[in-house]
C-alpha cells in the first residue's frame, strides 16, 4: 500500500491527525484549563471566593451534613431505567466520603446508597453530593455549576457524552492517535534537532505554519507523550475492562482476600453499630504521618458501611507535597476508633502507576510547574491547530483549481475547534455572570450557552470560510478573533459589575484565583486582537498573486513528503 | 490505494490492535498470577504496558507491507493470547 516506511507514517500522521485532531484540541485545551479548575470555580461561584480550608471537624460539622444527603434525582432516574421499574422505598446507605485539596475553599461531600432490586447487578448503587462552606458548615446552593472542576475538567476526558462511556472511548482513541502522531511525526522529520530552534514567522504562511507545528511538537514532545499515555492508563479500567469481564472471578477473589488479609470488611454485617469519634481518628492518623516524618493534612476521608458493625473509616493524606496523589491511608474500626491497619508503602508497580497518575492530575503545590502545565497544554493546541492550517495551506490552491470544497470544510472545522472553542469557553463565563442568580437549573442554562455558542461559531465558520475554496484565507478566523476579544473583556467587566471584585482590588488583596482569571482573560483578549490585525493584513496579501515560484520550490525541499 | 484496502488497514490497526492488546493484558495477568504475583500488581503492570503495545501495533499495521499478515498477527495473535490466558486461568485455582 505504501512505497516506504516514511510514507506510511506520513499517511497515518496526516489522516488520523486530521480526523481526531478536532477531538485532541478539546482534550488539550480543556485539559490545560483544568490545571486551574479550582480557580475557575472561584471565579464562577463568587460565594466561594475565600481562602482554602483544611478538612473541618467530622463529629461537629460533617456528620450531620452527611446524614442529610439524599441521592441525586438524575441518578435515581438513571437507576430506575437500569432496574426497569420503581426503586425500593428505602435505599440503604453504603458509605460517605469527603475530598479536598490545598486549593479548595469549599468541601465536596459524597454519599453512596445501595439499590437492592437490580436483578442484573447486585452492586447497583446511586450517589448524592453536596458542597459546603467548611467555615460555617453551610450547604452551598446545589445548582451552582463548578465551571472548572465540574464542566471543563470532565469535558476534556469524556466530552460530556456519557452514553455507554462513548466520550471516553472517543478521547481514548484520540489519545492513541496522539501517541502515533508523535511517533510518525518524528519519523517524518529527519532534521529533528534543527526544529527545536526553527521558526520563520516572516516567511509565507505555509512555511511558518509548518515551523510552528514542528517547534511546538518537538519542544513539548515528552509532555505530549506522557499526557496522552497517562490519560490512557488512568482510564485503563474503562478501555480494557478485564476485571469486570474475563477476569471477574480472579478480581473479586483478590478483592475479598485483600479485604480479609487487611481486616477491612468487604461487606456490611447487617448488625447496626454506633460510630466512635472520627476527629480522634484524624488526630491519630496525623500523629502517625508525623511519626513517619511526613506530617500532612487530610485529603480524603471515607466511612465504609456507615452504621454497621463492619464499618470502618479510611483517612488518606493529601498529596500537596509530592507527585503521587492521596495516600498513606490509616484505617480505623468505625465503632471503636481502633486502628485496623496502617497502609504499607505501595509496591514498585503501584508506585510507578501512582507517579504517572499524579503527574497527570497534579495535586501537588507548585505554582510555577502548574503554569508550565498550562503552557504544555496550549503548545499541544498550537501544534494541532497548525497541523490543520498546514493541511489547508498545502492543498487549498490545488483544491480551488479542481473546484473541490475539501479544504474549505477542513478550515471551517478548524475555525470551530480553535477560535470557536475559545468562544464557547468565554460564552459560558459570560453567561455565568449574566444569568439571574435564582434562575432554576442555572447550571444547565450555563451549559446550554456553551454548546449553543459553539454551534453558532460552527455555523459562522462554515458560512465565512467560502474564500478558502478560491484559495484565500477564511474571514471567519479574523471575525471570531474580534469576538473572542470582546467576550473576554466583557467577562472581566461583568465580574467587576456583578461581584465588585475588579482587578485592582483582587490584586491588592493578593486573591490570585480571581485576579489570575481576569488577567488571563485580558491576555487572551490582547492576543485575539493581535491575531485579528495580523489576519487582516494576511487576507489582503492573499488576494495578491501567490509567492514567487522559486521560493515555493526551495521550501518544498524541507517540507514533509507530499502524501 | 483503493478504499477497501485502506478501510481494511484502518480496521486492522484499531480492531486488530485492540484484540492483540486484550490478549496481551489477559495473558499477562494470567501469567503474573501463575507465578504468584498480586492481582492488582499484575493488572497495573499490564495496564502500564498495554497502550505502548497498542501504539506499536497501530503503527506497525500501517508500516508493514502485507495486509494479510497484519490481520493475522494482530487479530490472530490476540485470539491466541486470549485463548492461552483462558486456559491458564482455568488450570490455576483461585
Amino acid at each position: 500500500m505504501f512505497s516506504s516506511f516514511r510514507l506510511s507514517m506520513a499517511w497515518l500522521h496526516t489522516w488520523f491527525g486530521l480526523v481526531l485532531g478536532y477531538v485532541l484540541m478539546v482534550a488539550f485545551f480543556f485539559g490545560a484549563l483544568s490545571v486551574f479548575d479550582r480557580e475557575i470555580d472561584r471565579w464562577a461561584i463568587p460565594e466561594s471566593r475565600f481562602e482554602p480550608q483544611p478538612m473541618p471537624s467530622f463529629d461537629k460539622v460533617l456528620k450531620p451534613i452527611f446524614q442529610s444527603i439524599t441521592p441525586e434525582d438524575e441518578e435515581l432516574e438513571a437507576a430506575r431505567e437500569r432496574v426497569g421499574g420503581p426503586l425500593p422505598e428505602k435505599l440503604p446507605l453504603m458509605n460517605w466520603s469527603a475530598y479536598t485539596t490545598h486549593r479548595d475553599p469549599v468541601l465536596s461531600m459524597y454519599a453512596e446508597f445501595a439499590v437492592t432490586n437490580n436483578p442484573n447487578d447486585p452492586d447497583e448503587h446511586v450517589h448524592g453530593h453536596v458542597t459546603i462552606d467548611p467555615r460555617s458548615g453551610e450547604v452551598l446552593p446545589h445548582d451552582r455549576l463548578k465551571i472548572g472542576s465540574g464542566f471543563f475538567y470532565p469535558l476534556h476526558f469524556s466530552l460530556h457524552l456519557e452514553w455507554q462511556s462513548l466520550g471516553y472511548w472517543i478521547v481514548g482513541l484520540a489519545a492513541l492517535v496522539m501517541l502515533a502522531a508523535l511517533v510518525s511525526g518524528v519519523v517524518m522529520h529527519r532534521k529533528i534537532f534543527r526544529e527545536f530552534f526553527t521558526f520563520r514567522p516572516a516567511k509565507h504562511i505555509r512555511r511558518s505554519t509548518l515551523d510552528l507545528h514542528n517547534l511546538t511538537g518537538v519542544l513539548a514532545l515528552p509532555f505530549h507523550f506522557i499526557f496522552a499515555l497517562s490519560g490512557l492508563t488512568i482510564f485503563a479500567g474503562i478501555y480494557l475492562p478485564v476485571s469486570e469481564t474475563m477476569l471477574k472471578p480472579q478480581a473479586q477473589a483478590h478483592a475479598m482476600e485483600e479485604a480479609r488479609a487487611k481486616g477491612l470488611a468487604f461487606k456490611p454485617s447487617g448488625t447496626p453499630a454506633p460510630m466512635a469519634s472520627v476527629d480522634a481518628m484524624v488526630l491519630e492518623a496525623k500523629r502517625r504521618w508525623a511519626a513517619r516524618d511526613m506530617p500532612g493534612e487530610v485529603g480524603f476521608l471515607q466511612v465504609h458501611h456507615v452504621g454497621d458493625a463492619n464499618g470502618y473509616v479510611s483517612i488518606y493524606r493529601a498529596g500537596s507535597d509530592r507527585v503521587a496523589l492521596v495516600g498513606q491511608a490509616v484505617h480505623f474500626e468505625a465503632s471503636s476508633g481502633r486502628v485496623i491497619l496502617e497502609e504499607p508503602p505501595p509496591t514498585p508497580v503501584a508506585s510507578i502507576n501512582n507517579f504517572l497518575t499524579g503527574l497527570h492530575l497534579q495535586h501537588f503545590r507548585h505554582w510555577l510547574l502548574r503554569w508550565f502545565y498550562v503552557l504544555g497544554g496550549l503548545m499541544g493546541c498550537v501544534c494541532i491547530a497548525t497541523g490543520f492550517l498546514f493541511f489547508v495551506e498545502k492543498r487549498k490552491a490545488q483544491h480551488s483549481r479542481q473546484g473541490s470544497n475539501a479544504s474549505r470544510w477542513v478550515d471551517a472545522l478548524a475555525v470551530t475547534t480553535v477560535t470557536g472553542m475559545v468562544l464557547a469557553a468565554l460564552a459560558i463565563l459570560v453567561a455565568n455572570r449574566l444569568l439571574p442568580v435564582d434562575l432554576p437549573h442555572r447550571g444547565d442554562w450555563e451549559q446550554r450557552f456553551f454548546w449553543g455558542s459553539w454551534m453558532l461559531a460552527c455555523g459562522h465558520a462554515v458560512w465565512r470560510s467560502a474564500p478558502v475554496a478560491r484559495g484565500r484565507l477564511a474571514p471567519a478566523w479574523r471575525e471570531q478573533c474580534w469576538l473572542i476579544a470582546a467576550l473576554a473583556v466583557a467577562a472581566v467587566a461583568l465580574n467587576w459589575a456583578t461581584t465588585g471584585d475588579h482587578l485592582l482590588s483582587t490584586l491588592a488583596r493578593g486573591y490570585w484565583p480571581v485576579a489570575g482569571m481576569d488577567l488571563s482573560l485580558l491576555v487572551c483578549a490582547g492576543l485575539a486582537v493581535a491575531a485579528a490585525l495580523r489576519l487582516r493584513r494576511a487576507e489582503r496579501g492573499s488576494a495578491a498573486p501567490a509567492a514567487a515560484p522559486e521560493a515555493a520550490a526551495r521550501d518544498k525541499l524541507v517540507e514533509a513528503p507530499r502524501v | 490505494m483503493n478504499a477497501a484496502r485502506i478501510a481494511s488497514r484502518v480496521a486492522a490497526s484499531l480492531l486488530g490492535g485492540y484484540a492483540f492488546v486484550w490478549g496481551f493484558v489477559t495473558l499477562g495477568i494470567a501469567l503474573g498470577l501463575a507465578v504468584g504475583m498480586d492481582y492488582d500488581d499484575a493488572r497495573t503492570l499490564c495496564n502500564l504496558l498495554a497502550f505502548l503495545v497498542f501504539l506499536s501495533c497501530f503503527c506497525w499495521a500501517f508500516a508493514h507491507a502485507s495486509l494479510a499478515r497484519v490481520w493475522g498477527v494482530l487479530a490472530g495473535g490476540g485470539l491466541l493470547m486470549t485463548g492461552a490466558a483462558w486456559w491458564l486461568l482455568g488450570t490455576t485455582a483461585l
